[in-house]
């Protein structure tokens, strides 16, 4: 009899037969992840020189940033136990607002980066609220949120365009101790993250998405819990917008759409759970950073472009099948 | 009676509102009642709503299916290839490509069923990694135009009615009968509902979630064919605007996305209310931006009339209603 696709909810185990087991088995997905990510930058390094060096890892960052700010916000979302889709949407909007309203004014820049934040973790309240209070399911939710902002996004700039200010362009290529502005954004994200799940909101949060139904009766209120998660995942969608202005330059109405799907990946390759409760940032940003260096492999191995998709699928089915299989061991060490 | 409409509120719904839009719409733009205005808003529909069959298929059973675009796609480009504008290799091409869209949703249910990959994942994972083969294999070029025979099952007509609104009427009856009166319905209704309690109560779980994925994997491939006789041709990315407006039209027509409820009298409806609702928004001057908006409202008006909240209200409605009735 073979068992069905069930949400499983994993407590943490009582007494591993042994302890390493029991840890490496607790990591397994993440660790596959680091595995993957060394073999690519090995191949990379090997047929590509100065690979090793500070301005890779400056420019490889910079790459991969908008899609760790997106994939930050879906991390915590999905450690809740749900998923985002209207991050696209909000990104979408982001870029699309900050290239038609920023002028070369430092001070009207902020504000409407602050405006930008602001709008972003207020659309995510909005859905949180809507899921709690009509009941409705995430998925669904913010598909059609993904929609409105898309829309809305359209209706402000049709077609890709618009400017920002030259130094706002410039932002990545701000070198402090030799490393670029957004490897420093990077270390704050890290430093942020071991900072907020020790915190009692990031412990509700994962306590929520383990068993939703026991963090209720603890006394968790499920409303605020989804207004903040939510919100916060669309804070992380509108900074995402504006970093990804540095780097186009412009406004793009549909470019949202390339980060839903890839950010949920970016979070599972790196070891977080689609059923919650489970999942850390660290494997977050590897999972995003193996989707882009897949870009700069193919590009070394001289093949076409088009294996890049086939690649990240057949990694994303790896770690999948690799947590999957740690699971079910270690579900079978305690029995 | 009043049991049967608190049973399908969620289907009646979908039919009220599609009626409402169609005389919304004609309201705005007097000739969208005419013979052939309704004639491509038909044919248009039932490109999605073929799409959506699968689907639907699969969201009763609990999962999703995002391998559709790329399923579609390939079909279309594929088949356009092997038959180069003629009809003749069409007797062995059509069912080849069938039996790929098939084996494609093969895959994906086995990894959802007997693997235990979530369904989001699984999906996603076979869309991108058969867009790159694809990509790979034809190097991204055009391909040639549709086989005739192609183009009269997709733009064709019977007398006044397009013939692929027969397909897809044909389509409508097989999985209505599938999904009422034969066990498979059953099965997928309780897996839906609750996969554990189905488990145990012998139904034969790993084989109906893998069905639901092979019929999807199939409808995508039968669409694809089809839509190449629309279009005139296979191009790239034709099949992504089909991924939001399946699932659009399952969640419109009243399923809900975790399993258990639904049908695809409900999806048809979804087809229909999405495609008139593009026809409406030209006739009011709005831009592709506002029908968006329009999309993502209309899906969120319609879910929350299935959630449990207004479940209560409209229970409510319903008895006093019968209470008046038993009064009289």
């Amino acid at each position: 009899m073979t068992a069905p696709a069930l949400p499983v909810t994993t407590e943490p185990r009582k007494q591993p037969m042994n302890r390493w087991r029991g840890w490496l088995l607790d990591r397994a997905p993440f660790l596959v992840a680091c595995l993957m990510l060394s073999v690519i930058v090995a191949i990379y390094g090997a047929l590509q020189k100065g690979v090793f060096t500070l301005d890779e890892i400056n420019l490889d960052t910079a790459a991969a940033m908008t899609l760790i700010l997106a994939a930050t916000g879906q991390t915590i979302v999905l450690i809740r136990g749900g998923i985002d889709l209207s991050i696209g949407g909000m990104i979408s909007l982001g870029t699309v607002i900050a290239a038609t309203q920023f002028t070369g004014d430092p001070l009207n820049v902020a504000m409407w980066s602050a405006l930008i934040l602001a709008l972003g973790f207020a659309v995510g309240a909005v859905n949180g609220l809507l899921i709690t209070a009509l009941k409705l399911q995430p998925f669904l939710v913010t598909l059609a949120s993904w929609s409105i902002l898309n829309g809305v996004a359209m209706l402000i700039l049709p077609t890709d365009g618009g400017s920002v200010p030259g130094w706002w362009i410039g932002f990545s290529y701000n070198l402090i101790l030799g490393l670029a502005s957004p490897v420093w954004m990077l270390i704050g994200l890290i430093v942020f993250w071991y900072w907020f799940r020790a915190t009692r909101l990031g412990i509700t949060i994962q306590a929520t998405g383990s068993n939703e139904k026991s963090a209720f009766l603890s006394g968790v209120s499920i409303t605020r819990i989804n207004i903040i998660t939510y919100g916060l995942s669309g804070l992380f969608a509108a900074a995402a917008a504006l970093y990804l202005t540095t780097q186009t330059g412009a406004g793009s109405p549909t470019i949202g759409k390339d980060y839903i799907l890839p950010s949920v990946a970016a979070a599972v390759i790196g070891g977080v759970s689609l059923f919650g409760g489970r999942g850390h940032l660290l494997g977050t940003v590897i999972g995003a950073l193996i989707l882009t260096l897949i870009g700069n492999l193919v590009f070394v191995l001289r093949v076409s472009s088009y294996w890049q998709p086939v690649m990240s699928g057949v990694i994303l089915l790896v770690a999948v099948l690799a947590s999957s299989l740690a699971e079910k061991t270690a579900r079978g060490q305690e029995q | 009676m009043s049991s049967f409409f608190t049973r399908n509120r969620l289907i009646l719904l979908a039919y009220l509102g599609m009626v409402v839009l169609l005389l919304v719409t004609a309201l705005f733009s007097p000739g969208f009642l005419s013979e052939s205005s309704l004639r491509s808003t038909l044919v248009l529909a039932a490109f999605v709503g073929i799409v959506a069959l699968g689907q639907t298929f699969v969201i009763i059973g609990g999962g999703i299916d995002l391998s559709i675009p790329w399923v579609l796609n390939s079909a279309a480009i594929l088949m356009t290839l092997l038959c180069a504008g003629q009809d003749l290799p069409l007797v062995w091409v059509a069912p080849l490509i069938l039996a790929g869209g098939a084996a494609i949703g093969l895959i994906n249910g086995v990894g959802v069923a007997i693997f235990g990959v979530p369904p989001i994942i699984m999906t996603l994972a076979a869309n991108v990694i058969l867009q790159g083969l694809i990509l790979v294999y034809t190097g991204g070029s055009p391909t040639p135009s549709a086989p005739d025979l192609i183009k009269f099952l997709a733009v064709g007509r019977l007398g006044p009615v397009p013939v692929i609104a027969l397909i897809w009427a044909a389509l409508a009856l097989v999985a209505s009968v599938l999904l009422s009166r034969a066990a498979f319905g059953r099965h997928l209704y309780a897996l839906g509902s609750s996969a554990t309690v189905a488990e145990f109560s012998g139904v034969p779980t790993a084989r109906t979630i893998i069905l639901t994925y092979v019929s999807s994997g199939l409808s995508a491939a039968l669409a694809g064919m089809l839509l190449t006789g629309y279009s005139g041709q296979a191009y790239l990315g034709m099949g992504d605007s089909y991924l939001f407006t399946s699932i659009a039209a399952v969640a419109i027509g009243g399923a809900s996305i975790l399993g258990g409820s639904g049908h695809y009298l409900g999806t048809i409806a979804g087809a229909l209310v999405l495609t008139i609702l593009t026809g409406l928004l030209p006739a009011l001057n709005l831009s592709s931006g506002a029908l968006l908006v329009v999309y993502g409202a209309v899906i969120l008006v319609t879910v929350s009339l299935g959630s449990e909240t207004f479940a209560s209200l409209w229970g409510l409605i319903f008895r006093t209603k019968k209470r008046k009735t038993e009064g009289d």
